[in-house]
């Protein structure tokens, strides 16, 4: 008990350079907690992207990069899904729900999905939570349009703006649908997912801005192959019955839920070795699994650099401690003069390192939960990484072991030459 | 109390001289022993033999009739923190500790002194209180930092942790080399005091030999080793 006063108050004296090496210490602590809860909840939020969808169908390409296209809407599908080949699969036995997914629009850099009613129905995400609506409700027009969370905020969009649609991908499309102006009529709850940058159109509008019977027609060079003649008048009063889904040429990619999991690979394998056209269905769960393997080099590199800074610190522990015990041999001799033995000095050493080790682990968990606090609504925001602040988690505490286990034995250098130095010096005061 | 037969110590094997050669020395349970010596004389090498923080190359060294010589290292540790009290010349406080703290500090690795400071007193603390007062320094110093303390005061707290827990040889090493010859004196009168209720044997070691004339006995150093050679 009296090491560990004498340790606190010792170190108390020299509160300057125990304070910094504990920084330190704290410091690499938060960055290394961070790191692996960032590194943890963004492996969470990338699985929960999709979740209680069976199958991903879409044109043949491969197994990521039907998901890229179909969920992160990152690149496109070079080739689509016939709306025949769609309305018969969607007929098999045991298919619960089916959500056809057109994309290849954008408005400012963001994607525009073509889409039913279905899938604010049956689409999940996370632990399958469903889509609700923090503003709004769903399409009932083909000039309706709603809008995921992140739009709303960063295009600061209010229910009843107008939204021209561009074709294609990115900010810069020289193709507006100027024409064809869509009226945000609901807005989505964050999510976390690519929903929330995504603008949610009917299926058949996608069909509409790109088909005949428009002004927008003439506007479109594009070689659209459009046999879909379509009779549409916004003017017009669409109180009554509207076709929001259409009778497109074919869509990007669908999404299909079964009555039980037992269909999925039956379906699957149908759709792998269906002959009209050549088509894919991925397992999304699998398929983001893979993903992420494909992904755990950067997660390895991030875990590694933390490791280092957690390693840097604590050399810098291990040199103040070292630079302090030459000045600090006339206490470690006072010391033996009331008593202490040479192991009491080792002791103490020891313990004064694991003190700076623990404060510092302790400082470092605290500097973690402010950090996650005040970066939580930026990392939702601008990384669609939904950081869980909740207890340590086992790991996390296993980290945090493994810290004061590595401070501890470096500690034992300083703390050995302590030993010896009061063996030499014993009593007499050498500086 | 202490018996030197035979002792001879070199610091380095290939030295020709001696750093210490003692034929014979004897020190009664009780005494207040002024021992003096020049510069050079070995008076420090002889207190660090005292204290069993050297073992002398040839001859024996008793204390409490224990032959130091013939203890462990860790049965040297134990037998000085149970039996002796050491006063340095800088008095070497730590300055982290307040005075009662350093004074209950000379108590804290020896069951034997705790034991012995808790016959005089209910705690530690207030045996260190009591030490403290008896010494002169008041209760307003007690808690104060050690840096802020007079000299004379630092002084004062320096005996009183050697004093804690009785021990039966305290063992001066110039400690009134930094005063003026009223305090030293009124000091010296002071370490007797407690040393008589202590029932310690004073072993006060300087190169001032006005001081003399206060002890019950002088040694000279010079004269010891001059003897045995």
């Amino acid at each position: 008990m009296i090491l560990i006063k004498l340790a606190y108050k010792s170190l108390l004296n020299r509160r300057g350079s125990a304070f910094l090496t504990l920084f330190t210490i704290a410091i690499s602590v938060m960055l290394l907690l961070s790191i692996e809860r960032v590194r943890v909840d963004a492996k969470s939020s990338f699985s929960n992207t999709i979740s209680g969808t069976d199958l991903i169908v879409g044109a043949r390409t491969g197994d990521i990069q039907l998901l890229l296209s179909s969920v992160f809407r990152i690149g496109h599908a070079n080739n689509g899904v016939s709306w025949q080949s769609y309305q018969y699969i969607k007929q098999q036995r045991g298919v619960a729900w089916t959500i056809p997914l057109s994309l290849g629009d954008s408005h400012k850099g963001q994607a525009v999905l073509g889409t039913t009613l279905d899938y604010f129905t049956h689409y999940k995400y996370g632990k399958k939570q469903p889509l609700n609506f923090s503003q709004g409700a769903a399409f009932s027009h083909l000039n309706e349009v709603v809008i995921g969370s992140e739009i709303a905020n960063k295009l600061n969009y209010q229910l009843g703006d107008k939204v021209v649609i561009s074709h294609g991908m990115g900010n810069t499309s020289f193709h507006h649908h100027d024409d064809n102006p869509f009226t945000v009529v609901g807005i989505l709850k964050a999510t976390g997912t690519p929903v929330d940058k995504t603008l949610h159109i009917p299926l058949a509008a996608i069909e509409l801005i790109h088909g005949g019977g428009h002004s927008a027609e003439s506007e479109h060079d594009h070689d659209h192959d459009h046999d879909h003649d379509h009779d549409h008048d916004h003017d017009h009063d669409h109180d009554q019955h509207e076709d929001l889904t259409g009778e497109p040429k074919q869509i990007t990619a669908f999404l299909m839920g079964f009555d039980s999991p037992l269909y999925t690979l039956q379906v699957r394998r149908n759709i792998n070795q269906y002959k009209p056209e050549a088509l894919l269905a991925i397992m999304p769960g699998v398929t983001l699994r893979e993903l992420w393997e494909m992904l755990s080099i950067v997660e390895k590199i991030l875990l590694l650099f933390s490791s280092i800074v957690v390693l840097v610190s604590l050399l810098g522990m291990l040199t103040t401690l070292l630079a302090s015990l030459n000045q600090r041999r006339r206490e470690l001799a006072i010391l033996r003069s009331v008593g202490a033995r040479p192991w009491h000095l080792f002791s103490l050493i020891s313990i004064e390192s694991l003190l700076i080790t623990l404060l510092g682990c302790l400082l470092g968990c605290g500097l973690f939960y402010t950090l996650m606090s005040v970066t939580a609504g930026l990392l939702q925001s601008h990384g669609g990484i939904s950081v869980t602040i909740n207890m340590l988690s086992h790991y996390e505490l296993m980290l945090i072991g493994a810290i004061m286990a590595a401070g501890f034995i470096v500690g034992l250098i300083p703390a050995t030459r302590a030993y010896f130095y009061s063996l030499a010096d014993g009593m007499s005061i050498k500086i | 109390m202490i018996t030197l037969n035979n002792v001879l110590f070199k610091w380095h094997k290939q030295q020709a001289k001696p750093t210490l050669s003692i034929q014979t020395l004897k020190i009664a349970d009780g005494e207040h022993v002024f021992l003096h010596g020049p510069s050079g004389s070995g008076k420090s090498t002889l207190l660090s033999l005292l204290a069993g923080i050297n073992i002398a190359d040839s001859g024996s060294i008793k204390l409490l009739n224990t032959n130091l010589t013939a203890l462990s290292n860790r049965k040297r540790d134990v037998f000085r923190s149970d039996h002796i009290g050491y006063i340095f010349q800088n008095f070497n406080l730590l300055p982290y500790l307040s005075p009662l703290e350093n004074v209950m500090l000379g108590c804290q690795f020896s069951k034997n002194r705790q034991r012995k400071a808790l016959q005089q007193s209910a705690s530690l603390e207030q045996e260190a209180t009591r030490l403290l007062n008896a010494l002169g320094l008041t209760n307003e110093h007690h808690q104060q930092s050690v840096a802020d303390l007079s000299i004379g005061q630092q002084q004062r707290v320096a005996a009183a942790r050697a004093f804690i827990g009785s021990p039966e040889l305290i063992i001066a090493d110039e400690p009134t080399s930094a005063l003026d010859a009223n305090n030293r004196t009124a000091f010296i009168e002071l370490l007797f005091a407690q040393a008589n209720i202590a029932g310690s044997t004073l072993v006060f070691v300087s190169h001032d030999t006005s001081l003399q004339s206060l002890f019950n006995r002088t040694i000279s150093l010079t004269a010891l080793t001059e003897q045995a050679a």
